[in-house]
Order: structure tokens, then sequence, then C-alpha cells
């Protein structure tokens, strides 16, 4: 059973982690190169973190980049880790862990979804909860849902009066 | 395979087989599932998005509403969250009526759906009794936070106001009553019913190496012999303050599942018993000052708590304003209700579909957020 410095010494020992932290009890957090993110991953899985919590993406548009956290968790260590890597927001493409985790095919559809990030080898990347979408994925933050809405519906009061605002 | 014996069938969102508001698209040959594909966003409210709109203490009031089952785990992951960033000490009597209502939410929720599974199988006089059972826990809620089914009672620092000592009291007598009227009519009308047990035993497996592998936790790892329950590994609240058992099953099957939710009840009248019993005096709300200019620096944190169906968690970001900059919601039952559907349910009898889906727990809402 490994404590969160056994852990973040067994990262800094295999890969060169970006940035190293103890979050608070039983929480760690680690950033990568996105180059070894993915090694990182069967890394951990084949040392007993074999619980993928989900994966979150955060868009950073003034950075021009994307987030993508993988949560994983080990019920040997009882300690969750996030792992952490930015994708340039254009193109906004990534690998798959779907290889790792098959679960992880539908984490990946969602983000595709909402950030319209790409996973190379997930070749099932079909709208999952979006129907039709013709927009800018809606998760973006540069997503104006003000101007959605107003040209998407048109405004009715109680009487229904159609008006414009 | 025959194009001419296969028949395609949509079913949901609004089945009485179906649990919520999301639907599946099968192909039978003969009764048997050949293939299925979850196909959700019927309910999606875009959680996530209004989040980032609105200051952090609004949330509070939105995010209950993510899953009818489990509002008081949403609004206790949010605060959870909220304060991991911010680095802030919950006061110990809060941390003691946090525990109580949700082990409380946990026996509404746990009787709701053993109601379910029961209509699920034809069983409808004990969903009419899970129904019933959970009014009188809706009743405490009322009393203590003013609402019945979305309580905006767990926020950031604290809860919203202090429980009486006549609710506490309260409280102890229905646990009594659940202990020794209500179970025990439930233990006869389900758990020994033949009917039940036929239609439960053996259905639905999903091995512990199969719910390790696709993130399942919760009854549906538990059936499997296995007593991983994040409020012994990792306690948040007042769990490390209390004796309790972490019920488990032998086969992964339905049966077990069920059996576990009602174990697990049973465990929670311990629980709560043991938390009336040592509750602390002291403030419920740590001072965070003006409630409309909530600040955190910063950062960014991945909270989670045992629902009733396992782990479920937030990855929470601040850019240190007064809203959050994202949320990312997991539900229990996600990896279940989208890949479990299409990996399991092929070979299962239209019959047990509902079997299937009610043991594991499915809520659409959480991937539909």
């Amino acid at each position: 059973m490994r404590n969160e410095k056994d852990l973040l010494q067994l990262m800094n020992a295999h890969f060169e982690p970006l940035k190293l932290e103890i979050k608070r009890k039983q929480n760690v957090s680690v950033e990568f190169k996105k180059e070894e993110l993915i090694q990182a991953l069967s890394f951990l899985k084949s040392h007993s973190y074999r619980h993928l919590s989900t994966i979150s993406c955060v868009d950073w548009p003034e950075e021009g980049e994307f987030e993508l956290v993988y949560h994983l968790f080990s019920y040997d260590d009882l300690i969750n880790i996030s792992l952490k890597t930015r994708i340039k927001r254009d193109p906004g493409i990534f690998q798959t862990a779907k290889e790792i985790w098959p679960v992880a095919e539908f984490y990946e559809r969602d983000i595709h979804d909402f950030f319209g990030v790409k996973f190379k080898g997930n070749d099932n990347l079909e709208e999952l909860i979006l129907e039709n979408w013709q927009e800018i994925p809606p998760m973006r933050k540069d997503f104006d849902t003000r101007k959605f809405v107003n040209d998407k519906y048109e405004w009715r009061d109680y009487n229904g009066q159609k008006h414009t605002d | 395979m025959d194009k001419n014996t296969q028949t395609e069938i949509f079913f949901g969102p609004n089945h009485p087989g179906v649990p919520g508001n999301y639907g599946i698209n099968y192909e039978f040959e003969g009764d048997t599932v050949t293939s299925a594909r979850a196909n959700a966003g019927h309910l999606h409210r875009g959680f996530e998005k209004l989040m980032e709109e609105r200051i952090w203490i609004k949330n509070t009031a939105l995010v209950p509403r993510i899953c009818v089952e489990e509002p008081d785990i949403n609004e206790m992951v949010y605060a959870m969250g909220f304060e991991a960033i911010g680095e802030i000490e919950v006061p110990r009597r809060a941390d003691y009526i946090r525990s109580i209502i949700l082990e409380l939410a946990r026996i509404q929720g746990h009787i709701f759906s053993i109601g379910g599974n029961a209509a699920g199988i034809g069983q409808y006089t004990v969903m009419h009794w899970g129904t019933l059972t959970r009014d009188y826990l809706l009743d405490i809620f009322e009393e203590i936070t003013g609402a019945r089914v979305y309580h905006i009672y767990i926020r950031p620092g604290g809860v919203r106001q202090d429980i009486e000592d006549e609710t506490l009291d309260k409280i102890l007598d229905l646990m009594d009553e659940l202990e020794n009227e209500r179970f025990p009519d439930l233990q006869k009308a389900l758990f020994e019913n033949p009917n039940a047990q036929k239609r439960w035993q053996g259905k639905a497996v999903i091995t512990k190496e199969e719910a390790i592998e696709m993130g399942a936790t919760g009854p549906v790892l538990r059936a499997n012999g296995v007593p991983h329950d994040l409020r012994k590994m990792m306690p948040y609240a007042a769990y490390d303050d209390v004796e309790f058992e972490v019920p488990t099953g032998e086969n992964g099957d339905a049966w077990d599942r069920i059996k576990i939710a009602r174990d697990d009840m049973l465990q929670s009248i311990k629980i709560i018993r043991q938390l009336i019993n040592k509750i602390p005096d002291g403030p419920v709300q740590a001072d965070l000052g003006n409630g409309l200019k909530y600040k955190i620096p910063k950062g960014d944190a991945y909270v989670k708590i045992e629902s009733k169906r396992g782990e479920y968690g937030y990855y929470m970001v601040s850019d240190g304003s007064l809203k959050p900059y994202r949320v990312h919601v997991r539900g229990a039952s996600t990896p279940l209700g989208l890949y479990g559907v299409r990996e399991f349910l092929p070979g299962t009898r239209i019959a047990d579909v509902p079997v299937w889906a009610k043991s594991l727990g499915i809520c659409p809402p959480e991937f539909d957020r």
C-alpha cells in the first residue's frame, strides 16, 4: 500500500511530469505532457489504479487550450489521482483511452459532443446526447447561450404576443 | 443472422420498464436481445453550463435537481468541492447533521428503488408500500428543511439551519417503526416471496472484474463480495465517528444487489442512532461572509462520496471569481447506463430487461446532465 508521497515518487521515477501536487489527504494531481499521458494511464492501471471514475474536460480559451483530466482510483492504495494534460484548442485532437478502459469510449463521446474534442482511435464519435447540433459545441466558453436562445426561439409574453429581445 | 426473425424495438422513454427518461434501441431475435444501444439525451437540461452562469450559492438550489433519487448527495458533493478548493473547515455539528441527512436520504432512496424493482417484476404492492414508507421520511425532511424532495439544505460551509432536539427524537421513533414494522412486512412480501427469488436470482450478473473494469461501484461491485464503500475508504462528514458494516453479496446478481439495498438501510438506521446519540453542540455554519459574494481561490478538486448506487463525484474548477469556472458531474450509473447497456444486455430475455435496468439503479439524469 502506497501513500501519496510514494505515488508521486513512482510517477517521477517513470515519467517526466510537469507538476506534482498532493491536493489533500488521499487526493493527488499530476500534470503530464500530452505525449506521456496515455502511457501513464496504462502504467497506473497495471499498478492497481484500475478504477476510472470519469474524464473531465475544461476549456481555457485565453490560453487556446483544452485541459483533459482523467480521474483514477486504487482500491489498494485508496488514493484518488487526477491526471491532467493540455491539448491545443485548435484542432483539438487527442488519443483515445478506449484500449485501456473500454468504457472510456462513452466519456470521450460526451466530451466530443460538448467540447468538440476528437479522440484518435475512437472511431465511434457519433452524437451521444445532442441531436443534429449545428452550432459550435455548447460547453465551450465562447458559446453564447443568450444569443443561441434568441436566434433559435421566439420570445412570447403571457398573452402569447411575440416580441423581440 | 436471419433478417426475417429480427425485430427492432425502441423501448422508452415513457415505459414502466424503463428507469426514467431514456430509451434503449433493441434488436430482438425471438424474445432474446441481440443488441442494445442506449438512446440518451431526452432529459438533458444543461446543468453544467447553467452552473457556470450562476454564483456559487445559487447553484446549491440547482444541483439537487440533477438526480431525483439523490438530491442530498448532490448538495453534499457540491459543498465538499467548494470546501476542498477554499480549504474551509466545517463545524463538527454540521458534519453530524450532514451525515444524518445523507443516511435518511439513503433509506428513502433505497426504499423507493426497492419498490421500483418490485414493480419491474409485477409486485405492485411492494411498490406502493415503498412509496408510502418513503413519505414518512419525506415528512421528516419537511420538518428539518421545509421541503420534501429537493431540500437545498446542505450548503458550502455547513447546513442551512440547525435541527431541533424534538426532530431528532422523531427521527429515532421513525427508525424504530421502520425496523420493527415496515421492514418485517417488506421481508415477508418481497424477500421471502418465491416469485421474487425466481425472477432475481442469477439474473443480470455482473462479475467483480467486469464491475471494476467499467468503473461500476456501490451495490453492483459489492454484490461480488467486495466491501468497497467510500464512507469507509475516504471518510467524509462524520463517518469516521460511527461504526457500521458494509453489506456484501456473493453472486453479483440482481437478487444480491436488492438484498444489499435492504441491508444498507439497516446499517443506515444503526448509523443514524449513533450519530443522534453523539451529536455535539455548536454552530452549524462556518462564517463565509455575504452569501452573494462567496469567493474561493483559484484551484480545482475532484470530490466523491458514496451514494446509494456508488461513487458520485464532482470535478470542480474555480478561477477565483464569483462563479464556478467548470463543474463536471460524474453520476453513479453513468458507466452502466451507457456502456453497460451495450455490453451486458445482449442475451437477456425481454421480460428480464426491467430486472436488469432497475436492479443496476440506472438514473438517466446523471448522464443527461
